[in-house]
């Protein structure tokens, strides 16, 4: 048999007769292990290779914390989610200070309104320019560094005196040369996804760094 | 900034994202994970194959659920095909998932083994007619609480949610799912003896989750195939969110108490 809308018909040799499931089952199973090796290495090569700069991120947002200042995250599709994911680990964190973190992709009235309105373009830029702070921090995710829409939040919150902060992949894209992207942290690498799971671990570690910064509360 | 390679790796940071040296081997993936998501993959893709959606639920990280449903959506890869994956928000829960999902379908959970509204999505998903997969990190499922458990057992599920550990686990089952569909042959659902079924009426005794009382002893249920009323007058205990064993239009059996919601 082939699937309706399968690759069956590129492959008729491998077609139908196949019905040991064992052999595919090994090869899948060699093949996750590959890839989580690939990922683990990966991982280990970029925190190693940021962690000073992690740790001076870390610092300043910490002092922009203390300060009141708030984090705001951005990315689209699956960098949107990792974005959401980051805003629950400050917002919500598992140990330590929850701090004010939320994402620019989350409230879908303001999302669509600006996506229908204006253009796709500007669903951050324009969030940015009626809501945010100088004391602000604002973090994009995007695997190729060329995310229109974040390039041009990232302008604007720059201008406005924010900290800006890129996690890219490949070669980091416009996102690694833009002035408005004051520190952008690039994983190299050709897989979206073995990128979006280093830029997890990145993020992980920027909010142990941070949260160890904070300035100790005294009593009220 | 510029970038590691492989001589500068020595050094990682301390904390969660070194548990790993201790809990799983030199590849990162615990012990038994890559033979558990190779099963996973391959189970998902004969459902996709047969029409099947995929439900994502993560009630206590939201993010997950739509991650894995824009992988599978919107693949990255160029050439994969788009496959129908939803996500089922938090607020939607349990009540939401029951309504949208149908038999042949499948689930994948994102939640610690102690997440409650995860526990009862997986616990009515055999009612529903669904295949189903649980990732998560810390104390294991008990045996048998979904049809595939992608588990970083050695982890504390608060970290492995935010240090990449579930977005490399949903990664690579979407990785591996569109390798199955270079195997159409192996596609076909292997053939499962469901038992003899009755001799006086032909029916067999059918898993249904209990949704509410009506009057006379009768319940309305959700079976596989949708809503229907049955007898539950032969029974005590049968209460809403009770998972009953339905004969011939009767409750036989209670298998699990209603949490009464």
């Amino acid at each position: 048999m082939s699937a309706p809308g399968g690759t069956g018909f590129l492959y008729p040799f491998l077609d139908a007769a196949e019905r040991d499931a064992g052999p595919l089952l090994e090869d899948l199973a060699r093949s996750a292990e590959a890839k989580a090796a690939e990922s683990a290495a990966l991982r280990a090569n970029v925190l190693a290779a940021s962690e000073d700069e992690l740790s001076a991120v870390g610092l300043a947002m910490a002092t922009r914390f203390d300060a009141g200042g708030r984090l705001l995250a951005m990315g689209n599709g699956g960098s949107s989610t990792d974005a959401a994911s980051l805003v629950t680990l400050f917002g919500d964190p598992p140990a330590g200070r929850p701090l004010p973190a939320r994402s620019l992709a989350d409230d879908l009235a303001v999302l669509t309104a600006l996506g229908n309105d204006v253009g796709f373009e500007v669903v951050f830029l324009r969030q940015v320019i009626a809501q945010v702070e100088p004391s602000d921090m604002v973090v994009g995710f995007s695997t190729s560094g060329g995310s229109k829409n974040l390039l041009l939040a990232f302008d604007e919150a720059c201008e406005r005196g924010c900290l800006t902060v890129g996690l890219a992949g490949y070669q980091g894209g416009q996102m690694a040369v833009s002035p408005s992207v004051q520190h952008c942290f690039v994983v190299p690498s050709q897989s979206i996804h073995r990128i979006q799971e280093t830029q997890a671990a990145l993020s992980w570690r920027l909010w142990e760094v941070v949260q160890a910064a904070l300035r100790p509360l005294g009593p009220s | 900034m510029s970038v590691g390679t492989a001589a500068q790796s020595a050094a990682g940071p301390a904390g969660a994202l070194d548990a790993e040296r201790g809990a799983a081997g030199a590849g990162g993936l615990p012990p038994g994970f890559g033979v558990d998501v190779a099963g996973a993959a391959l189970a998902l893709a004969r459902r996709f194959a047969h029409g099947g959606t995929l439900w994502c639920f993560a009630p206590a990280w939201p993010a997950h659920a739509h991650h894995v449903a824009v992988e599978f959506v919107h693949p990255v890869v160029v050439g994969t095909r788009a496959l129908p994956a939803v996500a089922v928000s938090a607020e939607a829960g349990v009540a939401g998932l029951r309504t949208l999902c149908r038999a042949g379908d499948a689930l994948v959970v994102v939640a610690s083994s102690e997440e409650p509204a995860a526990r009862r999505a997986l616990a009515r998903a055999p009612a529903w007619g669904l295949t189903t997969i649980w990732i998560g990190a810390g104390p294991r499922p008990a045996p048998g609480a979904a049809d595939h458990v992608l588990w970083w057992e050695g982890e504390v599920p608060s970290q492995a949610a935010h240090t990449g550990r579930f977005v490399l686990s949903y990664h690579l089952l979407w990785e591996l799912t569109h390798v199955c569909f270079e195997h159409p042959g192996l596609l076909e659902e292997p053939q499962v003896c469901s038992g003899p079924a009755c001799v006086t009426c032909g029916d067999e005794g059918r898993l249904v989750e209990v949704l509410r009382l009506g009057e006379g002893g009768a319940v309305l249920v959700r079976a596989a195939t949708g809503l229907e009323w049955a007898d539950a007058s032969l029974v005590e205990g049968v209460s809403p969110g009770s998972l009953v064993l339905v004969h011939a239009g009767s409750v036989l059996t209670v298998l699990a108490e209603g949490s009464g919601e």
